[in-house]
């Protein structure tokens, strides 16, 4: 598949993000800066955090990738909030 | 006081196998009952539903649930929503759970909405077939839980739902994406039958906090919003009495 033009390149990532198997996030932040591309966001497990970075080399091996998507920890609840 | 506990976009993969359970162990001593805002697997898939089946079962409070769009994503949402109904979380689709408990009862009207965006900027039922039928189905499924809503009259009553049903959860979000994110005709359901609190999720990048037009609580409980593994909320069955007698 030839590579998604320069405007595009961070939308075709986004996309991927969002369908690929590995991860399935439709909410990650991507933005490719000079030779570096960045994604934020939350993350559900580690294994999910590694198949970003994956999924990021695969569609642009020649960026250097910045992950930086979290998993946060989820507490048990911590406090009720009082509704009614 | 019934005490409510909440999560949404759990998506549960293979790898999450163990992920909930420590926290979700404690669940009983904090909660009557745990009520589940949809995208519960990350690709619909029925070996993610049993992962999660297993970090659920036997936790010691009543659940019931709505799926998100993620737990229909490959197809299989009924055999998903067989594996979770055997671990016994209760799956609604557009129908009504009642929960006894000791002291008052607590009615869950249960949809997965879709979207369609806010009153001033939102799609109509019109012009393509495509665009006519997108609509279609977060008018069908407002109207079905204002029907589920209406049906119900337990001491509390909570809409459960995985779109978000107001801007004000949405918060954090790109505005841009809003109407793949929720539609007003969710809040004018809620707002036209009345209810005590309206759960939902699948706005990752959203806040908390917020109300309908007509004054009922919103919750946008998506765990990367909470933060925890679930929140809880109290509710008095009294106020909720007092208040449904006040606006009828
Ligand atoms: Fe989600
Ligand atoms: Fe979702």
């Amino acid at each position: 598949m030839t590579d998604a033009p320069g405007p595009y390149r961070e939308e075709s990532l986004r996309q991927a993000l969002a369908t690929d198997p590995r991860v399935m996030e439709q909410e990650l932040d991507v933005s490719i800066a000079g030779d570096r591309v960045v994604i934020s966001g939350t993350v559900p497990t580690e294994d999910r955090r590694a198949a970003v970075t994956e999924v990021a080399r695969e569609r642009f091996p020649d960026l250097q990738v910045d992950n930086r998507t979290i998993v946060p920890t989820l507490p048990a609840s911590g406090g009720e909030e009082r509704v009614t | 006081m019934i005490r409510i506990a909440a999560a949404g976009d759990l998506h549960v993969g293979a790898d999450s196998e163990g992920t909930l359970r420590p926290a979700l162990m404690e669940i009983a001593e904090d909660a009557d009952a745990f009520l589940l805002a949809g995208d519960l697997t990350k690709a619909g898939l029925e070996e993610e539903a049993h992962v999660l089946a297993n970090e659920v079962e036997g936790i010691g409070v009543p659940m019931v649930a709505v799926l998100g769009n993620h737990d229909l994503h490959s197809d299989q949402a009924d055999r998903v929503r067989g594996r979770l109904e055997d671990a016994g979380v209760v799956v609604l689709e557009g129908e009504t759970h009642i929960v006894h408990l000791p002291g008052a009862s607590l009615g869950v009207a249960g949809v997965r909405g879709f979207g369609g965006g806010f009153a001033g900027a939102s799609a109509t039922e019109f012009g393509e077939p495509e665009m006519k039928r997108f609509v279609r189905v977060t008018i069908d499924a407002a109207s079905a839980l204002r029907a589920g809503l209406d049906r119900l009259t337990t001491d509390v009553r909570v809409a459960l739902l995985h779109y978000a049903p107001v801007r004000d959860t949405l918060h954090g979000e790109p505005p841009e994406i809003y109407p793949f994110l929720g539609s007003y005709l969710l809040a004018e359901a809620v707002d036209t039958a009345g209810c005590d609190l309206v759960l939902h999720g699948h706005a990752h990048r959203g806040t908390e906090w917020g109300i309908t037009p007509g004054g009922v609580p919103v919750r946008n409980v998506a765990q990367p919003v909470i933060r925890r593994a679930f929140a809880v909320y109290t509710l008095d069955p009294e106020a909720a009495v007092a208040r449904s007698g006040s606006s009828a």
